[in-house]
Parts: structure tokens; C-alpha cells; sequence
């Protein structure tokens, strides 16, 4: 829908072998966690192990596991996300090509398979900064 | 004989997605936007793209902000569009009691904030609906269920709404019609953003061949039919080499561009109490390709309709070349045009339309 948004360019951080991006929400509404199902961070062709990733709104950081349960924080189309995992990403003055890949369920459309979901990927090229 | 209608003009901000998605207007600078065009008086909002903490954590300080802005740029409130979110649990579908509250809590926003109506959605039954009238009793909100492709005036599900309504009869329980149900093409900027994909024109034939069978077959009355004409765009894509675009043609062919004949909206126009004037684009002669606005507007006009028809502009998805304030000029343009021609205006003055919002719905607002 949006995903040629998703990715804030000029967001990409590391310290200390864990590496982080902004990211926007690729639809027009707000969300809560529980609809956020997955994600995958990928930097210049190497993925974040899926377990070391977490997710970052409103100021609270949740891994996928607790995000299953959250409907209470909701994603506001406007604000940014943080999506972070252990990807160790050198410090140089090169660019790099960051790629987020992301599944969310859309929990007001109930089709003949269960609850709508959409996976969307976005892919930007940008330096990384140390935070 | 019934006499004529006088629709009044408005837009939902959902038209302008991309340019608040991308940080170009706040809520606040958009309101004054669609206000400086002209593009009322009538404001339609959606509860949890706009509102930040929709709609739990709407306090009185936004409320009474939000009631001095509109009545300073002299907008009229018409529907807050508010979402049926029976999926947001993983574990299962919301149960009877919780999506009553749900719901509940989000029309108490609609009142505060002054919306005489509340747009719901489809996944309401009409046990569901006939469980809510009491809360647009006691809010004073007509809840006004949209009636979207893949459905459309004469389908299944609505018809037993319909019904439902009629044994209810309250004045606070309608539809909103989408005119995307009641589409006569594939929309040409669609086509168009698919050739700058790379899609070929054969391609593109080939899509346009399938939907046009589809509208000479008529609409979906069924979900069976819905999801095999679904599964059809998704076959086409992919004996064409292009399986990435599958789900898309499929989602925007069934779902955006629904192939109803106009008098489908018959079937259920007494019970209309807004209008989404859904539209995907304007051409270089000035008119929508591919929604038939003029015909949409004088069936309203005749039909004696006098609520909001907000313009919905919905090419954002895609068209990204066009700015989508110039292109809900020109549809609102069309709309004014075909109101005269049949003998009628859209409202564009915001002291009548809220006199005339006033009569077209059961009561004033009372939030």
C-alpha cells in the first residue's frame, strides 16, 4: 500500500553487533502490536537472527513473541517504529543496503482463509551511523 | 413524486493518505487544507488513521480542539469511519460482547467530537446491528454500514441487513454506499501503474478482458463467487509469467472495482445515509473513467437523497505522478456539474448543509 515508505532513509545505527532502522507502518491506519506478525531486517544481503529481533513503539520494546498479545500499544500512522537484531554492520563511510521485510495482519477484513494478512518489503540504500 | 435531492459536497481525509502519511500536512494543517479549497463543507474523518490514541486515549483537551477547528474553518462533521476489528486477537474472532463494547467505545468518540454518523463495516451480522442500536441510542449516532466491493446493494449479506432494518425500524441504522461497488472499468491510472511495473500491454488486455467479463456477468452475490473470480486474476498472473502481481490484480479487481449495476443501490436507497463518492481518478477531458459519477449523482438527486457524499479518492494506492488534491477538484467538479444536470445543486454552503444534514438524519448529535 505505502511500502515505499517503510524504510526512514537515513536511520540505520549499530552498536556494539546489534543494528537498528526506523520504520513506517505501510497502511493507512493505526495497528496494534498483535497485528504486527513478523518481521525480517536484512543488511547488504545478511539477515538478523529471527530470534534476536525486537520491535520498538510508543516508547516500549517488545520481541515478536510478546507482540502476539499487545493490543493495547497501537502503531499511529505517523510515528516510527524501531526494528532491531543482532547483524553486525561495519563502520565505514559505505553505503549499505537495507531491506525490512514485514507481515501484518488487517483485523477488520475476515476472508474465507481467517483473518487478512499482507507481507510487504521495502529496500534502501543509506550509511550506517554508531549510535 | 418524490422530490429532488440535494446532496452536500465533503471529502474524507482518507483521500489524502499519502500526503499525511508522509508528514506534508498534520491533522490539524489538512482540516485547514480541505477547508481553504472548498472541498467541503463536509468532513469525513477515519477514527484510527487520524486520531492519535483512537479511541481510548481521545481526550477533552483534543476533543474541544478538534470542535474549535472544524467550527472555525466552518466544516460540517459528517461521518467518522470507524472500524470492525473482529480479527485483532491471534488466538480467535472477537466474541459477541467484546465487539459490542468495541464498538461502543469508538461511537462515544464519534459523539464527542460532533459526527452525526458513524461508518461501520461489513463484518457487523444483523444480530450485531440490532445489539448496537442502543448505543446510537444513547449517543445519538446514526450507524451507517458501508456497503463496499466485493458487495453491493443487492447482495446476500446486505439484503439481510436490509431486512433487519426494516423490521427495526429505526432511523438510526442505514448503509453508506461506496461507489466502488458500482464500477464500469478497470481504472486506466491502475493500468497505467502496472505498465510503469513492467507489465505488458498483453497483460494488461488480458486483465481488462477478465473484469469486463466479470461486469457483463454482474456482481458477486455469493462469497464463493467473490473468491473464485479472486482466484481467477491470480491464475491469469501467473500463466503470464508475473505472479508478483497476482494478489494485487486480484485484490484491486474484486475488491476496489466492484461490477454492480447501478440500480443494485435501489434495492436499499430509503435506508442510505451517506455516501462514499469512491473515484480512482480524473482524465484529460475531466471526467472519471471508470466510476460513473454523473450517473451515481443524478440517481441520488431523483432518489431524493439530501446527506454528505464524501469524495474518496482511492488512485493514492498507486498513482504517485498526480497530486491528489487537484484530482479531488476535479471530481467534486463532476459531481456539481451532474447535480445541475439533473435539475439539482450540491450543497456547498456550510449553514444549509447543517440544516439539511439535520432533516436527512434522525437527530442532531448530542456529544
Amino acid at each position: 500500500m505505502i511500502a515505499d515508505r517503510m524504510i526512514e532513509q537515513g536511520t540505520l545505527t549499530t552498536q556494539d553487533g546489534r543494528t537498528a532502522v526506523e520504520v513506517r507502518i505501510p497502511w493507512y491506519r493505526a495497528l496494534p502490536g498483535s497485528c504486527i506478525a513478523g518481521a525480517a531486517l536484512t543488511v547488504d544481503g545478511v539477515a538478523a537472527p529471527e530470534g534476536s529481533l525486537r520491535w520498538t513503539m510508543n516508547n516500549r520494546t517488545f520481541s515478536f513473541e510478546e507482540l502476539v498479545d499487545e493490543t493495547g500499544e497501537w502503531w499511529f500512522p505517523l510515528d516510527s517504529a524501531v526494528l532491531s537484531g543482532d547483524l553486525p554492520v561495519p563502520d565505514s563511510q559505505t553505503e549499505h543496503e537495507v531491506r525490512v521485510d514485514l507481515k501484518l495482519y488487517i483485523p477488520y477484513i475476515i476472508t474465507d482463509h481467517g483473518v487478512l494478512h499482507i507481507e510487504e518489503h521495502d529496500t534502501k540504500t543509506m550509511k550506517v551511523a554508531q549510535r | 413524486m418524490t422530490s429532488l435531492g440535494t446532496p452536500i459536497q465533503g471529502v474524507t481525509l482518507y483521500s489524502f493518505t499519502r500526503a499525511f502519511h508522509s508528514r506534508q500536512y498534520d491533522l490539524d494543517g489538512l482540516i485547514r487544507k480541505v477547508a481553504a479549497e472548498g472541498f467541503g463543507p463536509g468532513l469525513e474523518v477515519i477514527g484510527f488513521s487520524s486520531l492519535r490514541g483512537f479511541p481510548d486515549r481521545i481526550d477533552d483537551n483534543f476533543v474541544g480542539q478538534f470542535r474549535d477547528l472544524v467550527a472555525e474553518v466552518d466544516l460540517v462533521p459528517t461521518s467518522l469511519a470507524v472500524n470492525v476489528d473482529t480479527g485483532i486477537r491471534r488466538d480467535r474472532l472477537m466474541n459477541h460482547d467484546e465487539l459490542v463494547e468495541y464498538m461502543r467505545k469508538q461511537i462515544e468518540v464519534a459523539a464527542r467530537l460532533g459526527f452525526p454518523i458513524a461508518r461501520v463495516q461489513i463484518s457487523l451480522t444483523p444480530d450485531a446491528m440490532e445489539s448496537l442500536l442502543p448505543v446510537a441510542e444513547k449517543y445519538g449516532v446514526t450507524l451507517a454500514l458501508e456497503v463496499h466491493a466485493d458487495q453491493h446493494g443487492a447482495h446476500e449479506r446486505v439484503l439481510a441487513l436490509r431486512d433487519r432494518y426494516e423490521k427495526l425500524n429505526s432511523p438510526l441504522l442505514g448503509f453508506t454506499a461506496d461507489w466502488g461497488a458500482t464500477v464500469t472499468g478497470f481504472a486506466p491510472s491502475l493500468l497505467e501503474a502496472y505498465r510503469r511495473r513492467g507489465a505488458s500491454e498483453e497483460l494488461l488486455g488480458q486483465v481488462v478482458d477478465l473484469w469486463n467479463g466479470f461486469y457483463v456477468d454482474g456482481p458477486p452475490n455469493t462469497q464463493k463467487v467473490h473468491g473464485e473470480r479472486f482466484g481467477a486474476f491470480i491464475g491469469l498472473a501467473a500463466r503470464n509469467g508475473r505472479p508478483d502481481l497476482g494478489i494485487d490484480f486480484a485484490i484491486n479487481g474484486t475488491g476496489l472495482f466492484g461490477p454492480a449495476p447501478l440500480d443494485t443501490w435501489l434495492e436499499i436507497m430509503p435506508w442510505v445515509r451517506h455516501v462514499h463518492g469512491k473515484f480512482f481518478g480524473i482524465d484529460e477531458t475531466g471526467e472519471e473513467p471508470s466510476v460513473p459519477v454523473r450517473g451515481l449523482v443524478r440517481q441520488l438527486v431523483e432518489n431524493g437523497y439530501s446527506g454528505a457524499i464524501s469524495s474518496e479518492y482511492e488512485g493514492w494506492h498507486w498513482n504517485k505522478w498526480q497530486d491528489p488534491f487537484d484530482i479531488i477538484r476535479g471530481e467534486q467538479a463532476v459531481q456539481r456539474s451532474a447535480a445541475a444536470n439533473a435539475g439539482s445543486a450540491m450543497v456547498t454552503d456550510a449553514s444549509e448543509a447543517r440544516r439539511i444534514l439535520n432533516s436527512h438524519l434522525a437527530q442532531p448529535v448530542r456529544g
